[in-house]
């Protein structure tokens, strides 16, 4: 049951649905009665995407395209833009591969731009790390607000890697980012973090799934979200221990604010563990504003909008902080003062 | 120093399942199997009216249609509907006008299983001892209530659930199935339509119960289920703390226990309902045998203040499927969860539960610690949801799990829904096995192995064990001991 699946047969039945336990909080099924075609090829000017002018190799991608692999076997920091844009109706399916060499250093800003139009977008990637390399992976998701779009990673990495991932959206008319990171080397080393700014009726879904299968992993998980209006987050973290991984070292944080009424969000953070010398922990909290920190900020003389704006941009800036490559991370601040209308 | 000489007493105390005797008494079966003219035979048994025969035919008619849930942690052979006898009782040629009618066989398991039965027996122990009615349920009938007359003169009403159906048709044609409705999942549904027995407790309005309600199952017969159901209703102003507990013979096949509890709390109004389970858990080496426990208990509490605290120490079953939950209904009213979910062997635990938030300014706490050894897997499930409307709803969710050996698995999957923009909910889970420092410490104190891991056990489960009655604290103190027996070294 995927996305994928239902677009290459189209075959509305195959498309996830409430019931399938992964995607009960993001229906696919019940929100799709009829799947567009197909779309054409694009012709005209392809937008180059907010990390162009980053990278040291940008690729853009106007609704589908072939799968086509990236590698990189530079042990320097290689930058590579990745921009995927969806532009009118129909279905757009794209996938790719990305390989970083043993002892390799690549940063792969992903970004995601929609139109107006009712498409249906899915992306695979395919993304394999070597033993002692380092990938730090941004997504920026600018989907439309009519837009129904899927994008799936599946990471594997090798001994010693390094894997660290944000990913920063502010939803569609459904979406889901989905990440899932199988660690089989020792050593390997996580980070996934996530924020999610929605307003309107829009619609946000990150998931994840690190599979602990060596030993002496780390996993450092950190997702925030604000959700307005009408819209609704969805956090899914699920943290797997095999037997064997001993040593391993999860930490999984999701936090949420809830600044309207007929907002909601939706989580499930999981812990699986199969092993027993390990260190494993995860904390959820959703809620409405710190009343005492929003009258600390008044009683020093702040208005009101004023004190929630800045309460608001510390909660996600925390995230953002953790961000390493420097130009991403700023390009990441103007999009959470943006966001949130400061 | 009193409670590692305690523990150290507990250590000392420790055995094998001590309930998994048999008792060979004369029993009355209905035929093996399930049909329409199974569920007529028991009701038929019961001397039920009319209206509680079309209940539960209706219910075994929705039953046929309904599918076995899946989705749960835990995994067995399909059940063979068709092979568990579905009525047992002790044969008996008219019911007991008192205690010494009772067949003494029964009253010599109950006494094994340490219950005070007897009043007397009760009443003639330490001045000033808790007094507890008790209620108590063999195989698939209630056999014998005490303390009724006290009860009754407080305006209590506690008696088998069969009696209740004939003497206070009103209040069970009212409240039940109004909490748990008939097909609200497969083995409700199946409680349903073939429930034997079990407790009824009416608290009218205003009266704080005079004392501590108990029952206590116990599952005898060979190749039979045990369904029974229970009913408390408390009404505006008024509290009872209720005490469950539970036994079964050894056996090498499995046995199905699939009990329906629904509470009911008006205005003002709270209830205590405490369970120390001890179903016999199957051979810890083979993994043969042992209880099935798919139970499916919930609270609601309609009045505005409604009060609802679950407590559980969950330490045997072959298979735990349970979710005691709380649907606060009414404004600020509260519910709590505490529980101790003990796997050793090969057992399998899928517990946790669900608060639903219905009114404004609901609160709902939930404190729960798992305990895997050997090769069992225990899981904490727990739904948190906030309705629209329930604006101020506040939720402290904590779930421990503590791994001992590299065989066990645990695991916490817990869901949260925030529906409104009013709402505060926090979760924290962690997972760790016993500290070595801390075992080091202990040890290096003069403590062994095993004593050291009690302990330190004892401590992680505090916070659970001090929410149980007086009585239960002991016992279920006690039964931590036991089913971690062997779990180290």
């Amino acid at each position: 049951m995927s996305l994928a699946t239902a677009l290459k047969a189209n075959d509305v039945t195959q498309l996830p649905s409430k019931r399938d336990e992964d995607w009960k909080w993001t229906d696919l099924r019940g929100l799709l009665r009829v799947l567009p075609p197909p779309s054409e090829p694009f012709a005209g000017e392809a937008p180059v995407g907010p990390f162009a002018s980053l990278a040291n190799l940008p690729i853009h991608v106007v609704n589908a395209s072939d799968p086509f692999v990236i590698r990189s076997a530079s042990v320097e920091p290689y930058v590579v833009a990745l921009h995927f844009a969806a532009l009118g109706g129909g279905s757009h399916s794209a996938s790719a591969q990305v390989e970083v060499a043993d002892g390799g250093h690549l940063i792969l800003l992903e970004s995601y731009e929609g139109d107006g139009a009712d498409y249906v977008a899915n992306l695979d990637l395919k993304i394999t790390v070597g033993a002692k390399a380092r990938l730090e992976r941004i997504v920026l998701a600018a989907d439309g607000a009519e837009g129904v779009s899927v994008s799936i990673a599946e990471v594997t990495l090798g001994a010693e890697a390094q894997f660290a991932q944000t990913v920063l959206t502010d939803g569609a008319r459904r979406q889901r980012i989905e990440t899932r990171v199988a660690h089989p080397g020792a050593g390997a080393a996580v980070r996934l973090d996530g924020a999610y700014l929605l307003a309107g009726k829009r619609h946000a879904d990150l998931t994840t799934v690190v599979e602990h299968l060596g030993v002496d992993g780390t996993t450092s998980q950190l997702t925030k979200g604000v959700v307005r209006d009408q819209s609704r987050g969805v956090f899914q973290g699920r943290i797997v221990v095999a037997e064997g991984a001993d040593r391993t070292d999860a930490r999984m944080g999701h936090h949420a604010l809830i600044l309207s009424d007929k907002a909601e969000v939706d989580a499930k953070p999981e812990l699986l563990i199969f092993a027993d010398d390990v260190q494993c922990a995860h904390g959820n909290t959703i809620g409405a504003f710190d009343q005492d920190a929003l009258f600390y900020a008044q009683q020093r003389g702040m208005p009101e909008e004023v004190a929630r704006a800045l309460l608001t941009e510390a909660f996600v800036g925390e995230v953002i902080d953790r961000i390493e490559h420097e130009g991403a991370r700023e390009a990441a601040r103007l999009w959470a003062a943006k966001g949130l209308g400061l | 120093m009193a409670a590692v000489k305690q523990t150290v007493e507990h250590v000392e105390s420790l055995e094998k399942y001590k309930h998994g005797f048999v008792t060979d008494i004369e029993q009355d079966f209905a035929p093996k199997g399930l049909s329409p003219d199974i569920v007529r035979f028991i009701s038929a048994k019961k001397n039920e009216p009319a209206w509680m025969l079309e209940y539960r035919l209706d219910a075994y008619e929705r039953w046929l249609a309904m599918d076995e849930p899946e989705w749960a942690k835990v995994y067995f052979p399909r059940i063979d509907y068709q092979d568990s006898y579905y009525y047992a009782a002790p044969k008996e040629k008219v019911g007991p006008a008192s205690l010494d009618e009772v067949d003494p066989d029964i009253l010599a398991t109950y006494a094994k299983l340490g219950i005070p039965l007897r009043e007397q027996e009760v009443l003639a122990g330490v001045k000033g001892a808790p007094r507890y009615a008790v209620d108590a349920v063999f195989d698939s009938v209630s056999v014998v209530t005490t303390f009724k007359k006290e009860l009754a003169e407080a305006g209590v009403i506690f008696c088998s659930m069969s009696e209740a159906i004939r003497e206070h048709p009103e209040l069970v044609k009212k409240y039940l199935s109004s909490v748990v409705p008939v097909s609200d999942n497969y083995y409700a549904c199946l409680n349903a339509a073939v429930f034997s027995d079990g407790s009824f407790v009416y608290v009218p309005p205003g009266v704080r119960c005079p004392m501590e309600l108990s029952t206590y199952f116990r599952i005898n017969a060979e190749n039979s289920g045990q369904f029974e159901r229970t009913l408390i209703i408390a009404d505006k102003g008024s509290y009872v703390s209720y005490l469950e507990g539970c036994t079964a013979p050894m056996r090498d096949e499995n046995q199905l226990h699939a009990a329906v509890v629904e509470l009911i709390i008006l205005d003002d109004a709270e209830i205590k309902y405490s369970t120390v389970q001890n179903w016999y858990p199957g051979d810890p080496e083979t993994g043969k045998g042992g209880i099935y426990n798919f139970v499916t208990k919930r609270a609601d509490c309609r009045g505005d203040r409604a009060k609802v605290s679950w407590t559980q120490v969950e330490t045997g079953s072959a298979i735990t499927w349970k979710y005691p939950s709380c649907i606060l209904r009414g404004e600020s009213s509260v519910g709590e969860f505490y529980s101790i979910a003990i796997t050793n062997g090969r057992q399998q635990a899928d517990t946790g539960t669900k608060m639903i938030h219905l009114g404004a300014n609901t609160r709902s706490r939930i404190i729960s610690k798992g305990i895997s050894a050997g090769r069992s897997s225990n899981t904490y499930r727990g739904l948190v949801s906030a309705h629209p409307k329930a604006k101020g709803a506040r939720n402290f969710t904590q779930c421990d799990s503590l791994l001992i050996g590299k065989t066990c698995a645990a695991h916490t999957v817990p869901y949260v829904e925030a529906r409104n923009g009013q709402c505060v909910f926090e979760h924290e889970a962690t997972t760790t096995k016993l500290s070595e420092d801390q075992l080091f410490y202990a040890m290096q104190r003069g403590l062994s192995q095993e004593e050291a891991v009690q302990l330190l056990v004892n401590g992680f489960v505090k916070d659970v064990l001090q929410e149980l009655p007086m009585e239960f604290a002991v016992e279920a103190q006690k039964l931590v001991a036991i089913s971690l027996e062997g779990s180290v070294g």
